[in-house]
């Protein structure tokens, strides 16, 4: 037990060093790599006062190291991630407005992926070699090698356009529905909580794709991690004295799924953290209004205060995410202990 | 024939039984062509992938790929358009396959490019010393960002040209290639004939040039594949955000998002045949990956 | 092959004529090749031979955990008369761990190592019929008692690597018995544990047999543990037994050539085995003779190339599979 606290305080006591060089590396991103954005926005066409206007704006005609000095300065004392040059709203608002959107398709697609490629990677490992195996690995094969947006499409096609069991693959909602009162912000939990059980089958009708979509897509990693890990797993020395225990089959594999957990959990974190950037392309598809979304739509009109905030606010998230994953790991794993 | 099952054998290390000694990356590679003609799903992904690349650049197509036919706009396949037209009147056959000038090519070289910095950042982080320590510390920090949205931002930022979209995609790549080459490198230190390459005095640069380098390079070119496999998705995905390739030059990406307006109501053609062109190179290459895997006998099974 | 070893009054455990083979696309292995040998109550029975020779796969068969592609293509396996081979796995099952226990190599892999003790316990003894949580706890507590923990309280409420390999190992065998077997299975059951540990844990198997009057199935490549804890033992070659009978007698007046190499390779009692001179033959294609041919001293008989010998009375209870009558010419 001592040394485990001794692991979980030393990953804390980085946490600051880690967040500083996350913002150094949002700001490098933006301010250090080759182009001025200001003469992109401005157009071919812009006189050269125009051009310095919006270097004033934006802050790149000053010096870079006052930049970054201003860019730490804010961010400390005013908490402030700067304002989009585009429709001067604060960053900070544009960003926690749309998070609770991408929060709930990562959730519920990394969900889907989860159980599907779990249930595709236990029936592998458990009939290996035989025809569930073959099937599974198979559609392994086929997941992964589609990419996700074409995936997507592929969806809307056959099953809004052909079968027409899904809505017309726009927003959260329908157009002409009224959105549940804001609480959350997240549109599933908001009807939820406002009771609104019509208005809660639209939000599940519209995820469906996207979150099937993503499910279908990452599925591919949790079933050749479980199947690895669950094959070794079924075949240890430890499975065998369970059965030779007389332990029924169910619980033999569950003996298993505990030793594959672990892997299985730290895949979970790393593509959730992941995710928050990773289904960008499918919230675009889809319209699905969330950060990812909003981020391209800032990269492709090059809102350089956007993106530089995007990026850090992911970079905290992912930081977030892995020490929440090492606190589990170690929760989970008793042996986990002698670092 | 035989000579050549030897070099294989001595050339490409296995896991159970000791690497071989001072094998060279090239005698390796001519190695693996011969071994291609054994292992079936190599041969079948390897001849894919180049016929895609053949077909790209010199292939006889029906209509120019970026000269749009503005009296035929969003045809349905048929006997002049073989693979239907998008809303701008291109052709979408002649485009499928023109886009393999610029996808292949540019996945190909963003791969080559992750190597290239890849293997020497790996040697380097394989040595016991702090510097390795703070490659890897780095690295952890660096893949704690998301790596693709990294990658759309930098092309964003700093212009779609194809230098740019190649050190993007070189960029995503470079971690898996450090490990990869690193983790290698570390087993490969450990083994007999390293000991003894170091016991005759040969200098570390040299045991790292001529003995543990070309050990990797079946693992390598195997993650090289995958990589290679991955870039592919980035180009188009990338090219489908509207950040990459742009139209009217022709990409998969661009195809897709071209057609992407078009889906939902029903005019597939102009998204499908792009994006089933996409999962036909990326199984590709995961074949290659998987016969070299198996080839060098790390396939699990 | 006739009932070798087996006397005429119903056993314990009665093995009859097993095979096994491990078959690939590639090619086949023949690891059983035609086993029997039987146990009566409160007997112990050593197995030994090297590795390799089919004793790990013969003891896989009995409990029926054979690891695929490994299969019992014939003879049969009988507990008090119930043949085992084609049995329902649920029925099985419910054998396992009640009427046979088994006893593994590594007692640190055989633990499930993010369960507490106690649940694994529970996990067992509620495999086999209901109990309360405290009953289970108690039967656990009593249990790690009898197989010498010093603080079973606590042992029960840790963790399996916060065990010593002797402890581990004690409380793999209280896991095995804890449901009171008629059988008990050890394979190995002390390698890689320590010599003073190795008397210790044996010693302890023993007791625990003998007080319960259990039988026992003692797996080893060590000649000398036959001789201080079996009274009767089965000499294993390329997946044959090839010499059986009391511990006394074989070891001192060796039938088979195979014996008698295993013998003279002992250097001193609780190291370990060197085998004979020569290797097991790969067991893909069965020779047409005897197994042991290649690496024999005495092949004499004619029918030693053509012909596999089969087990043959040469004493009071003492059976071997040779051609010809060695101790009349030597001894």
């Amino acid at each position: 037990m001592r040394y485990r606290t001794g692991a979980i305080a030393k990953r804390l006591l980085f946490i600051p060093v880690a967040v500083f060089i996350v913002i150094t590396l949002a700001f490098g991103l933006v301010n250090l790599t080759p182009g001025d954005p200001a003469l992109v926005i401005a157009g071919d066409l812009a006189s050269d006062e125009h051009v310095a206007e919006i270097r004033a704006e934006l802050g790149t005609d000053k010096p870079l190291p006052q930049r970054y000095a201003a860019y730490v300065r804010e961010l400390f004392t005013e908490r402030s991630l700067g304002t989009s040059f585009f429709t001067k709203r604060p960053i900070w608002d544009e960003i926690t407005q749309r998070f609770p959107d991408t929060l709930e398709l990562v959730v519920l697609g990394l969900l889907g992926a989860v159980l599907y490629g779990s249930l595709l990677g236990t029936l592998s490992s458990y009939f290996r070699r035989r025809w569930p195996d073959t099937l599974s690995r198979t559609s392994v094969t086929i997941t992964q090698s589609i990419p996700d947006f074409f995936m997507g499409l592929l969806l809307i096609y056959v099953i809004f356009y052909i079968i027409g069991w899904a809505p017309a693959p726009v927003g959260r909602i329908g157009l002409l529905d009224r959105p549940p009162d804001r609480v959350t912000g997240a549109v599933i939990l908001d009807t939820l909580i406002a009771r609104d059980w019509g208005l809660l089958k639209t939000a599940f009708h519209h995820a469906m794709l996207p979150v099937v979509t993503l499910a279908l897509f990452y599925s591919s990693h949790f079933a050749k991690t479980s199947r690895a890990v669950l094959s070794r797993a079924l075949n240890s020395d430890q499975v065998e004295f369970a059965r030779a225990c007389g332990l029924s089959e169910l619980r033999v594999v569950g003996y298993a799924f505990r030793e594959a957990r672990t892997p299985v959990v730290t895949y979970i974190g790393i593509l959730f953290a992941a995710l928050f950037g990773g289904a960008a392309i499918v919230e675009t598809v889809f319209a699905w209004g969330g950060l990812g979304q909003w981020a391209i739509d800032a990269m492709l009109k090059l809102d350089v205060p956007a993106i530089q905030g995007f990026i850090l606010v992911v970079g905290l998230l992912t930081l977030l995410v892995y020490l929440l994953l090492d606190l589990i790991v170690v929760a989970l794993d008793p042996r986990v202990s002698y670092e | 024939m035989s000579r050549a099952r030897l070099v294989l054998a001595r050339a490409l290390p296995q896991r159970a039984t000791e690497p071989s000694e001072g094998g060279r990356a090239g005698r390796a590679l001519r190695a693996l062509g011969k071994g291609a003609l054994t292992h079936k799903g190599l041969t079948i992904g390897f001849v894919v992938i180049l016929l895609i690349l053949l077909a790209g650049f010199f292939a006889p197509l029906p209509h120019d790929p970026i000269q749009p036919n503005p009296e035929s706009t969003l045809q349905s396949p048929d006997g002049e358009f073989w693979f239907g037209t998008d809303r701008f009147g291109f052709d979408v056959f002649s485009r499928v396959f023109a886009s393999a000038r610029l996808d292949l090519p540019i996945a190909l070289a963003g791969t080559l490019l992750s190597i290239a910095v890849g293997i020497p950042l790996g040697l380097a982080a394989s040595n016991k010393s702090r510097w390795s320590e703070r490659i890897m510390r780095g690295l952890d920090m660096f893949q704690s960002f998301p790596l693709l949205v990294l990658a759309f931002a930098i092309v964003a930022l700093t212009g779609n040209t194809l230098q740019n979209i190649i050190f993007a995609i070189a960029l995503v790549n470079v971690p898996r290639f450090i490990r990869l080459v690193r983790s290698e490198a570390l087993v490969l230190r450990e083994s007999r004939f390293i000991e003894a390459a170091t016991a005759i005095g040969a200098s570390r640069t040299r045991v790292m040039l001529r003995h543990v380098m070309p050990n990797t390079m079946g693992i390598v070119l195997a993650q090289a594949s995958l990589a290679a496999a991955h870039a592919i998705i980035v180009i188009a995905g990338l090219s489908f955000l509207g950040i990459g390739i742009t139209p009217p030059d022709a990409s998969w990406g661009v195809m897709i998002r071209v057609g992407s307006q078009n889906i939902a109501t029903g005019q597939w053609w102009v998204s499908f045949f792009p994006g089933a062109m996409v999962f036909v190179t990326i199984v590709a290459f995961n074949m290659v990956a998987d016969g070299v895997t198996r080839l060098i006998g790390r396939a699990e099974d | 092959m006739t009932a070798a070893a087996a006397p005429p009054t119903a056993s314990l455990l009665e093995v009859t004529d097993l095979r096994v083979q491990f078959r690939s696309r590639r090619r086949t292995v023949h690891a059983v090749n035609g086993v029997s040998f039987a146990i009566d109550e409160g007997e112990t029975v050593g197995l030994v031979g090297e590795t390799g020779c089919g004793k790990s796969a013969t003891v896989r068969a009995i409990i029926g955990l054979l690891k695929s592609p490994g299969r019992v293509t014939a003879g049969s396996v009988r507990l008090e008369g119930t043949d085992l081979v084609g049995l329902h796995p649920r029925q099985l099952r419910q054998i396992r761990g009640a009427s046979i226990g088994f006893v593994p190599q590594n007692p640190f892999g055989a633990l499930n190592p993010v369960l507490r003790i106690e649940r694994q316990f529970r996990n067992v003894i509620r495999a086999h019929g209901r109990g309360r949580r405290a009953e289970i706890r108690s039967t656990a507590l009593d249990m790690l008692d009898a197989v010498g923990i010093a603080d079973p309280e606590r042992v029960l409420r840790g963790y399996a690597h916060e065990l010593s390999g002797g402890m581990a190992q004690r409380v793999v065998i209280a896991l095995a018995m804890v449901l009171n077997p008629r059988l008990v299975v050890a394979d190995e059951p002390t390698t890689g544990l320590d010599l003073t540990i190795q008397r210790q844990i044996l010693d302890l198997i023993r007791d625990l047999a003998e007080t319960e009057g259990r039988s026992m199935l003692l797996v080893t490549h060590d000649v000398g543990v036959v001789a201080q804890y079996c009274s009767r033992v089965l000499v294993m070659y390329a997946g044959q037994v090839v010499e059986a009978g009391p511990v006394r007698r074989v070891l001192t007046e060796p039938a088979h050539p195979y014996t008698e190499a295993l013998l003279a390779a002992v250097p001193r009692r609780g190291e370990r085995l060197v085998g004979a001179q020569g290797t097991v033959p790969t067991l893909l294609e069965l020779p047409p003779g005897c197994f042991y041919y290649d690496r024999c001293q005495y092949r004499s008989d004619p029918r030693c190339a053509t012909e596999a010998p089969s087990l043959r009375e040469v004493g009071p209870g003492h059976w071997a599979a040779v051609h010809y009558d060695k101790g009349a010419g030597s001894t």
